[in-house]
């Protein structure tokens, strides 16, 4: 069965009978928001049965958009957290990024700016290999980019879009280590993104966002992960009722090929490691349960079926 | 920019100025600089790397007097004022609470502010200065140019006073060199630093 990601927007009459169709047809509910009247459902359901969520969602005004990048974490990595950068661009390309699907998270760096002074530690290096893929926001100086680029992108290990204010071409030319994707023209502005060319700019970010875990989503599909993700957060939703009890707007965060737990490592790691996903298969047998930088959350990384030898 | 008389951003990389251009515009207009600028010219090397922008003010408002923002009324062993621009009644009632005392100062509604047994004339009062408000805007200007200049430019040296501003930023120490652009860069404008 082939899961794809979609976004399901609908009005709150009935919405259940929705949530029920999805559950039954067997597909996974990743995240649901219900603002004012109006409910929206990230998930993933079985390829064939879209259009059949599309027919019975129609007489309740609901509508089913494909959304990529559903089931995805993605970094937004700014050079600082100071007015030069925030609001714009961070949080419109933040908040743009999550609009499609993805759960976003800001990473500023503490001394990301300049040139010959700009550097990443460790803690910002391994929270930024926490995600699915990270969005590096650049600036507009080419020679800068060109200087900075090796030192920011060290020990980063998932894939990376870059975007600065130079063009593409000459983006690709000048970026040192070579990264999955690059977005040209979107440098450091100070102005909301309201125009309709700069809207065209953000829809070229997620589609360069959307090549590049397209290609990621290959490479696992080569060597298929022992469980979902989107099954594994369902599984802990069961059986580990701590999880609601968690205040953040997505106590379970599922990503490509693993999960973001929102429970303090020490306490849960081994309820989490013994709990049965089923056939006496534990999570502990096919993830790798490992303490997050992010706070004291736990991240399960899900292993793949040549190294387990089992899939659920 | 229409209100400014003299604008440009000056790079070596096409794109980046036509990008700080922009950043200028929007930082000028969001700070409420457009009215107070006269001229301004933006150079920035990132090779070097160095950042400077001078330029000259507009003839910036004098001290603000009671008078300018109040009516003084005089009457038996007091003063009545009528506030009629509320913008600087903070900074008046500090004043008056420093050199009357909070016992003779009241307010008993929002535009009306009244002095008893307070030794002054009425003419005296109304020439008593409240604020400057050019000190403040040198602040503002000086503030908008950082917000400007390359964020990781944390060397910097910024002059101003008599409607004139430099101010040069940097990665690394400033050189003379660099501080020499600022002539540079004034003669431009037509002007001396």
């Amino acid at each position: 069965m082939i899961l794809v990601p979609i976004t399901y927007k609908g009005g709150v009459y009935r919405h259940s009978e929705i949530i029920d169709l999805i559950e039954d047809l067997g597909g996974y509910i990743v995240q649901k928001h219900m603002i004012a009247q109006e409910v929206v459902l990230q998930c993933f359901v079985p390829k064939d049965d879209v259009e059949l969520i599309r027919a019975i969602g129609k007489p309740l005004a609901g509508e089913v958009i494909d959304s990529p990048l559903v089931g995805t974490e993605i970094a937004v990595v700014s050079m600082s957290l100071e007015i030069h950068h925030l609001p714009h661009p961070s949080c419109d390309i933040a908040e743009y990024v999550r609009r499609l699907g993805a759960k976003s998270n800001m990473v500023g760096m503490a001394r990301g700016v300049g040139k010959r002074i700009a550097g990443i530690n460790d803690e910002e290096r391994d929270v930024i290999n926490e995600h699915d893929a990270a969005v590096y926001l650049m600036g507009n100086f080419e020679h800068c980019i060109e200087k900075k680029m090796p030192v920011i992108l060290r020990g980063i290990e998932v894939p990376v879009v870059v975007c600065g204010g130079p063009d593409k071409d000459v983006l690709e030319r000048i970026v040192e280590p070579r990264v999955d994707g690059y977005v040209g023209n979107v440098g450091r502005f100070m102005h909301r993104t309201k125009e309709s060319e700069e809207l065209t700019k953000l829809d070229e970010i997620i589609a360069e966002i959307t090549r590049v875990l397209g290609k990621r989503r290959e490479e696992i599909a080569k060597d298929p992960l022992s469980v979902a993700p989107a099954r594994l957060m369902d599984v802990i939703k069961e059986k580990v009722p701590a999880i609601h009890e968690v205040t953040s707007p997505t106590p379970l965060t599922v990503q490509m090929a693993g999960l973001r737990v929102k429970l303090p490592y020490d306490t849960f790691a081994d309820v989490l490691r013994k709990t049965e996903i089923e056939d006496g298969i534990t999570i502990g047998d096919i993830t790798d349960i490992e303490p997050s930088r992010m706070r004291d959350y736990i991240i399960l990384r899900v292993r793949p079926f040549s190294e387990t030898n089992t899939v659920i | 920019m229409q209100a400014i008389e003299y604008f440009e951003v000056e790079c070596p990389e096409a794109r980046g100025g036509e990008n700080y251009r922009q950043i200028a515009n929007d930082v000028l207009l969001d700070h409420n600089m457009l009215r107070v600028v006269q001229k301004i010219h933006v150079y920035i090397d990132p090779k070097v790397p160095i950042f400077v922008a001078v330029g000259t003010l507009k003839k910036i408002t004098t001290v603000i007097k009671v008078g300018d923002i109040a009516n003084v009324n005089p009457q038996e062993g007091k003063f009545t004022l009528s506030i009629s621009d509320e913008t600087y009644l903070a900074p008046m009632l500090k004043v008056f609470w420093d050199r009357f005392g909070k016992d003779h100062v009241d307010q008993p509604d929002r535009f009306t502010v009244i002095l008893s047994g307070v030794s002054i004339g009425a003419r005296e009062l109304e020439e008593m200065p409240i604020i400057d408000p050019s000190e403040a805007l040198y602040k503002d200007l000086v503030y908008a140019l950082r917000c400007i200049c390359p964020e990781g430019f944390r060397v910097r040296s910024e002059n101003y006073g008599a409607e004139k501003f430099s101010f040069v930023a940097s990665e690394d120490m400033l050189t003379d060199a660099g501080l020499a652009l600022v002539k540079e860069k004034f003669a431009l404008l037509g002007e001396t630093p």
